[in-house]
């Protein structure tokens, strides 16, 4: 719980801030490796604003296509709707949202791009992530690729029917139009050096990646059926021809042996998966390995590879030895055998993936040498990128363990800071700090929550998808895309109260659905576990409550704008809780509202108290139609009574002072049917005398 | 806690008709607490106000509103917006506490009450307030199980029940329950019915408000004078 404690005068001087109402980071931005405001772009969705929502995910993604398809959405594995009844699909809306800008996604160019020319070696994730920042900051950069395309590891070695190469080329288009040059079929330490880079730019960047595989020392190893995993998924990446027969064996339980193994079953072979680790310890992650199982990958666990059999000079099987550990007590890889516990596993080719390693061909005719040990590469400091030859900056996978495209962008995005740093002739300091986030929900919270199942991803069946190319996984249809957008709870975004007005009155406490304020001298909310549902801000006698992360006075001045906009003569404010709404109605797209009403969508109308129906009175409205979802419909479990109650009330209220009470009118219906809110406007206009 | 409880619209409007500048006090206190006067009271009543006016084809009429912490300490009225004198009247929707508090600060001014105050009272359930303190001035709460016999007994007897007690219910109506009754219940579940068959003397009604002028609670050590008038 952060430790705000509001009063009159700090919110009177809030004028042109929100500091003190800014929401607090919820679980999955943090988690986000290039901290993508994952709640602002699932709002913009979920009020179906997928421009705003695509410019959101665009400020902080670069590869915001390929993140929507491939990404290990570690957002996802932090969503506090998995302590509810399942973490929100992120990733699919994002996919959905992305998709639907296509190739007309904005670009925002620097104004002025005159400064340093920056050289970039290797167009991946990292080094694309930094040429985008670094052309956004004004810089001029140059990204070398030793493939005839770009893209990285998700243009060259992720298969298609994960990541087909049309959306890996929207994200590199859009990241040029920013003003990255980028050239391919040059690869550096061959067909240039860094030395040369040297003297054309004022800073380099390497940013190959792990472009090599790794490969086993095996007896029979170097038969051309043993392929190295980029080898062969490279060649599946460009339509190589591949001779794998038809029984494959892909040595490794990691991330990219799956990919190999799938994709080695699309190419006709019977595969079998054969690790050191047991279920629980492979690497992969899990959803990979079910997908894979149900496309007929076999998995052989705790076997280690002794010897590529070759009968006659064909791969007959693969000698295998039992596993007694993988990891020695410190939880350190160390595997260890038990060689009296072999057998042969029949196969007549075998894909080694056992992880990848940096390809040092870079550094040949230049000063950068790679160091003795490991990963850890020609001196480079983790903390400022810096390699031993200043100006030369390193980035991404050489730099970091291995990990996933969004990893590799920030690693990238933090090298562009650095880069910027050093050209600026500033010292380089990175701070990773980040600002305070939120942490999980409480059981007892979670308990009282709607319950509102997870859309599952469209899929192909795993015998029809086993057989060809084509995506797997399917784009969410939009109004699957809304309804998951509307389940992420906004975490963080829960009311503040302004101390010097509380009058401890209980009221808050009373009316919220979740028990969450603790009155004491004042009232409390739990940003942590506050729902934002604005229940209490609707009744708070006090004016005590405020909402963080909008501006307090913001609904009633959109009321008088839409009001002002309407023609003479009889007007109606239709308040419409928009969360089964579809997107073309809450944008205003749809069929037009009757003559005269104006429609404000509203994520709930939960927020929606007496004060602001009089007010829309006030500004000029005729009537006033409040349209809620039926009890138990609304994401919030008490929005239809209270709005009952609350129109009964300014209906009360209009006839005290001789005015019409059908001018405040209540209408239970679904949004999700935009011909029923029709109807109920229209009858509402026509109630209206005068 | 005070209770209070707005007047009827068409009493406010008659009284206000007669000004153009119109302040609508809200007060932060226990009409806050009972939800009749505070910062969003004000802003409702004045909306209605505006609306009234705007009907009445009144253009010339102006609602403020403003909310101080208490009506009832000199302190907080430093921190008004604006002197009340400077409105043509002053609607509070304090206790009649605040309004005659508000109206003695500023000589000047109309202040005018928007609240008719009823009782002392507790929350009993959302929503519910109810009287349990008449404010005689000679508290009886000891010897009647806690129950307030001028509050609850239509008559205020301090020695009951009368003869117009029937099956727990008043004479007085038979929906309202026997105050007398509820205390001998409860004092029959205390064990303690000797306080029920004892005879209390007559009430000192000295103490409550009759011919004293108004009633004053001194905290000697609090003072820093003794002379004040009467």
């Amino acid at each position: 719980m952060r430790d705000v404690d509001l009063t009159s005068a700090a919110m009177a001087k809030l004028t042109g801030t929100t500091e003190l109402l800014d929401r607090e980071w919820a679980p999955c931005r943090n988690a986000c490796p290039v901290h993508a405001d994952v709640r602002a772009y699932l709002e913009a969705a979920a009020a179906g604003d997928f421009v705003a929502a695509a410019e959101i995910i665009r400020r902080d993604i670069p590869f915001a296509s390929i993140c929507g398809r491939i990404c290990h959405h570690p957002c996802e594995q932090n969503c506090r709707r998995a302590d509810v009844e399942g973490a929100v699909a992120i990733r699919e809306v994002k996919r959905f949202v992305v998709e639907g800008l296509g190739a007309s996604a904005p670009v925002h160019k620097a104004i002025l791009q005159n400064k340093a020319a920056v050289a970039i070696v290797g167009a991946g994730p990292a080094g694309l992530a930094a040429a985008l920042d670094l052309a956004k900051l004004g810089y001029r950069p140059t990204v070398f690729e030793k493939f005839p395309v770009a893209g990285g590891i998700p243009r060259t070695a992720i298969p298609k029917y994960r990541l087909p190469a049309d959306v890996v080329k929207q994200d590199v288009d859009w990241i040029a139009a920013h003003g990255v040059t980028i050239v391919t079929g040059v690869e550096i330490g061959k067909d240039k050096t860094i030395a040369d880079l040297q003297k054309q730019f004022a800073a380099v960047l390497v940013t190959t990646g792990l472009a090599k595989s790794r490969t086993l020392p095996l007896p029979g190893a170097d038969h051309p059926r043993v392929l190295p995993v980029l080898t062969f998924l490279e060649a599946v990446a460009f339509d190589q021809p591949l001779d794998i027969g038809k029984n494959v064996l892909v040595i490794g339980g990691g991330n990219v042996a799956v990919d190999a193994a799938r994709s080695a079953v699309r190419l006709g072979a019977r595969v079998q998966m054969m690790m050191l680790e047991d279920e629980q310890e492979m690497p992969a992650w899990w959803w990979e390995q079910h997908e894979a199982k149900d496309e007929g990958v076999t998995f052989i666990h705790r076997r280690g590879p002794v010897e590529i059999v070759v009968k006659g000079g064909k791969i007959t099987g693969l000698k295998h030895r039992k596993v007694t550990r993988v990891f020695d007590e410190a939880k350190k890889f160390s595997p260890t055998y038990d060689d009296a516990d072999q057998a042969v596993a029949a196969c007549d080719a075998v894909i080694l993936a056992i992880g990848q390693m940096p390809d040092l061909g870079f550094l040949a005719g230049c000063d950068v040498k790679p160091d003795a040990n490991g990963r850890v590469l020609f001196g480079i400091n983790k903390a400022t990128h810096e390699t031993a030859v200043a100006g030369v900056f390193a980035a991404g996978e050489i730099v970091t363990p291995p990990g996933s495209a969004v990893e590799a962008c920030a690693s990238g995005q933090r090298a562009a800071k650095a880069i910027d740093m050093f050209l600026s002739g500033k010292p380089i300091v990175l701070n990773d700090a980040t600002p305070p986030y939120i942490g999980t929900i409480d059981a007892q919270t979670a308990d009282k929550l709607i319950r509102c199942d997870r859309n599952p991803t469209p899929t192909e069946p795993a015998d029809v998808r086993a057989k060809n190319w084509n995506e797997f996984e399917h784009t969410f249809p939009e109004p699957t895309a809304l309804a998951e957008a509307r389940r992420c709870m906004s975490c963080g975004s829960g009311a503040e109260v302004v101390v010097d007005k509380c009058a401890a009155c209980q009221t808050c406490f009373r009316v919220c659905p979740f028990d969450i304020p603790k009155v004491t001298d004042v009232a409390r909310i739990d940003s942590a576990l506050c729902q934002a549902c604005g229940l209490c801000m609707a009744a708070c006698p006090a004016n005590a409550i405020v909402p963080k992360g909008y501006e307090p006075h913001a609904l009633r001045d959109r009321v008088k704008s839409a009001v002002g906009k309407l023609p003479a003569g009889k007007k109606v404010v239709a308040f419409i809780n928009g969360f089964h709404a579809d997107a073309a109605s809450w944008t205003g797209k749809a069929d037009p509202a009757p003559a005269g009403v104006a429609e404000i969508y509203l994520s709930s109308i939960s927020r929606l108290g007496p004060a602001e129906i009089l007010a829309a009175i006030e500004a000029g409205a005729t009537g006033v139609l409040v349209v809620t979802e039926p009890a138990g419909a609304d994401r919030y479990p008490t929005t239809m009574r209270k709005a009952h109650a609350y129109v009964t009330r300014v209906r009360t209220m209009l006839k005290e002072i001789g005015l019409n009470p059908d001018r405040a009118q209540l209408a239970v219906r679904t949004a999700a049917n935009r011909a029923v809110v029709v109807a109920a406007e229209r009858d509402c206009m026509n109630s209206l005398i005068r | 806690m005070i209770v209070a409880d707005r007047k009827p619209m068409e009493e406010i409007l008659a009284m206000l008709a007669p000004y153009k500048r119109v302040l609508v006090l809200a007060c932060g206190g226990c009409v806050t607490v009972c939800v009749s006067g505070g910062e969003k009271q004000a802003d409702l009543l004045a909306s209605q106000l505006k609306l009234a006016a705007a009907a009445a084809g009144r253009a010339d009429v102006q609602f403020d509103v403003d909310c101080i912490t208490r009506q009832c300490d000199r302190e907080f009225a430093a921190m008004l917006k604006k002197p009340l004198d400077q409105y043509d009247a002053v609607l509070s929707i304090a206790c009649g506490v605040g309004v005659g508090f508000m109206s003695e600060l500023a000589p000047q001014a109309t202040v005018l009450p928007g609240l008719n105050t009823t009782s002392y009272d507790a929350s009993t359930a959302k929503g519910v307030w109810q009287e349990y303190c008449g404010g005689c001035g000679d508290c009886l709460l000891a010897e009647t199980g806690g129950i307030c016999p001028i509050v609850r007994c239509s008559k205020g007897l301090t020695n009951g029940t009368c003869g117009g007690t029937k099956t727990g219910k008043c004479e007085v109506s038979k929906d309202m329950d026997c105050g007398w009754y509820l205390i001998f219940k409860k004092l029959q579940a205390a064990g303690k019915l000797e306080l029920y068959t004892k005879v209390r003397p007559a009430k000192k009604w000295s103490k409550d408000r009759n011919g004293k002028g108004a009633r004053r609670l001194t905290h000697k050590e609090l003072m820093e004078t003794e002379e004040f008038s009467k």
